[in-house]
């Protein structure tokens, strides 16, 4: 695109500004049709799919993928391998409660305090997390998109004011403010989304509308609009698919953040009570002083956080140094 | 440079004006009975006037978020239910104790994190990181994990509070300057550090990338000088990206210390604050928070000036 010279996109954007009654030129009209097809003669998720590409070349971010597609299994099928309920109190041979038994052939991650199965808490905290990071990013990609866009297409006063906000949106002190909203709302999943989704939302808006800005200037841009479309086409049609890759890189990371945030709120106890998530299984070590001998209740949890977390790290890591030029050339 | 500053400043007021006006949303409003979040449950009905009185509680929305804000000008938050005492009595020495794992946390991360980056950044490929692996734990798992291992498998380091129960020394030096204290810091310390070092890795690791094909460094290398030295002077140059990350990650160090200090149960501000939500002390959480704040837009304040100083092209733009 770069290719093509200043003074063609010049002539394409003056058959928009002409009188079209006065000088309808079918010759000019086809060479505005030129430059516009050259922007644009491909699918509208072929950026999506080119990045995708790219990754996959990336080997931190094949494991990444890896390890998101081997949890995602577990904690698909994990029930009908392990049919355990995550909330049995299990008991000995001899009639007591199996309470914080080591691994053993019959439950292999050993049971917790509180005679349960730490391999099934394992699962279910899998299908948890999944649930939590998945609806979170759902959420925050859909609004920092449409606001990222809105924001950086029309530019002026809506652009300024949504920055504004972003602006102060982003000195709120990230965990505190979970900490006293979740106490405030209540501990619920609802209200754990709610304030993951007011928290992320912020940075998205404002990556997606720099990536916006680069595109807005782009010559099939100014062709699409000698030709005649809205806006709202423009935005949706010509942008939006342009801009897929980062809104979908900052839902990935929203994953990890949700993720993360909801641990954080269920490791002091502002968790929804009803779901047994990674976090809470460690509150629950915790507050039972288990930490320091019930390896095997506090590791599983540990672990996955940790392995989820970072597989999305090297999958945006990735995209970030395959999409920054200047990084590939020097590290290749 | 002046004007640049003066609107900075200007921001930054507004900024902690929204802040504390949200605090008053999140707090009056939100719920559907404040009272019940700011008055302890079960009075008798003439004792909860008063103390709604007390607290400023009455009156139509308006008045009240004036008298708050006159009350937060004059640095009143009030008192605690759960201390009955004033709110910066109890808050104000749980600053200091989370300066004492937040600071040297940064620094170590910082410090260990630009070193190691700039090796990465420099290796052959620049992408032995890849062999590297960094993983990204969040800090109260890294708190967990080490509290397992170094407090209870090996029993090596203490793992539970500020110093021995049953000590109890008094003044300065006595209190900080000894070998219990600094036992039991070891752990929150270096799991804060640990926390910094992927990020600081990576910013340096770019920077030393990015430099590696300039121009100045086959200069450098022209000269005869060492390899080492060829590297610190691509190290220095990608320096700036480290430092000036490292006001606005005080701030999250210290809003994300939280979970360190409750793992370790150090007696912090944000180890109060969880205390605080729990025991539905609001003017505790109030205060904490709004210290949090403000401490978040002082530190980007000091980053944007820093910058500026080291690279006066952000001025003019």
């Amino acid at each position: 695109m770069t290719l093509l010279k200043k003074s063609k996109i010049r002539r394409a954007s003056a058959v928009y500004s002409e009188d079209r009654a006065a000088a309808f030129d079918p010759s000019r009209v086809q060479e505005a049709m030129a430059i516009w097809a050259a922007g644009r003669s491909r699918s509208v998720f072929a950026p999506l799919i080119e990045t995708f590409g790219l990754l996959v070349k990336d080997r931190m971010a094949v494991v990444g993928m890896a390890i998101i597609a081997t949890l995602a299994v577990v904690g698909i099928l994990g029930p009908l391998i392990v049919p355990l309920p995550p909330f049995q109190a299990l008991k000995a041979p001899d009639g007591t409660m199996l309470r914080l038994a080591e691994p053993s052939a019959a439950h292999p991650f050993g049971t917790d305090y509180f005679a349960h199965s730490v391999l099934s808490q394992f699962i279910l905290g899998i299908r948890i997390a999944f649930l939590v990071g998945l609806s979170a990013a759902v959420a925050v990609g859909l609004i920092s998109t449409v606001l990222g866009l809105v924001s950086g297409y029309f530019g002026g006063y809506l652009d300024d004011a949504i920055m504004r906000i972003v602006d102060i949106a982003l000195s709120i002190p990230t965990l505190p403010f979970a900490i006293i909203m979740v106490a405030v709302l209540g501990p619920s999943l609802e209200n754990v989304l709610f304030v993951i989704v007011l928290l992320y939302w912020r940075n998205g808006a404002r990556i997606v509308r720099s990536a916006v800005l680069t595109q807005k200037e782009r010559p099939f841009i100014a062709a699409a609009r000698a030709l005649g479309a809205s806006h709202w086409r423009i935005m949706t049609y010509h942008i939006l698919p342009n801009v897929l890759p980062v809104a979908f890189l900052w839902m990935t990371m929203s994953i990890a953040f949700a993720v993360l945030t909801e641990a954080s709120l269920s490791f002091i106890g502002l968790g929804d009570p009803s779901m047994a998530s990674w976090g809470q299984m460690l509150n629950l070590a915790f507050q039972t002083a288990s930490i320091r001998s019930a390896w095997w209740w506090v590791l599983p949890p540990s672990l996955g956080l940790i392995l989820l977390i970072s597989s999305i790290y090297f999958i945006g890591r990735a995209f970030e140094e395959k999409t920054n030029p200047r990084l590939r050339q020097r590290a290749a | 440079m002046r004007v640049y500053l003066a609107r900075r400043i200007i921001q930054s007021i507004i900024v902690v004006f929204v802040m504390v006006t949200l605090m008053f949303v999140i707090f009056r409003i939100i719920p559907s009975d404040p009272t019940a979040m700011l008055v302890e449950r079960g009075m008798p009905e003439e004792t909860r006037q008063r103390l709604l009185e007390q607290w400023g509680l009455t009156g139509p929305l308006y008045v009240q978020y004036v008298r708050y804000l006159t009350n937060l000008f004059q640095g009143d938050f009030g008192l605690s239910f759960f201390y009955s005492k004033p709110v910066w009595e109890i808050l104000a020495p749980k600053v200091l104790n989370t300066l004492w794992i937040a600071i040297p946390g940064l620094l170590l991360g910082a410090t260990f994190g630009s070193v190691l980056g700039m090796f990465v950044g420099w290796s052959r490929r620049g992408g032995a990181i890849d062999g590297l692996g960094i993983l990204l734990a969040p800090p109260f798992v890294t708190g967990i994990l080490a509290l397992m291992v170094f407090s209870g498998f090996f029993d090596l380091l203490p793992g539970f509070g500020m110093r021995t129960p049953g000590a109890n020394p008094s003044g300065f030096a006595a209190t900080y300057l000894n070998g219990d204290f600094l036992q039991h810091l070891i752990l929150p310390v270096a799991v804060v550090a640990l926390t910094f070092i992927p990020e600081n890795l990576l910013l340096m690791r770019t920077g030393v990338l990015e430099a590696r094909g300039e121009d100045y460094l086959e200069m450098v290398r022209a000269k005869g000088v060492s390899e080492f030295r060829v590297m610190w002077h691509a190290g220095r140059n990608s320096l700036l990206p480290v430092i000036t990350w490292l006001f606005p990650s005080l701030a999250e160090t210290v809003a994300g210390i939280v979970l360190v200090e409750v793992v370790f149960s150090w007696p912090g501000v944000g180890r109060e604050l969880v205390f605080s939500v729990t025991r539905q002390d609001m003017p505790i959480a109030q205060a904490g928070f709004f210290l949090l704040a403000v401490m978040i837009v002082a530190s980007n304040l000091l980053a944007d000036l820093v910058y500026s100083y080291l690279d006066p092209r952000v001025v003019y733009k």
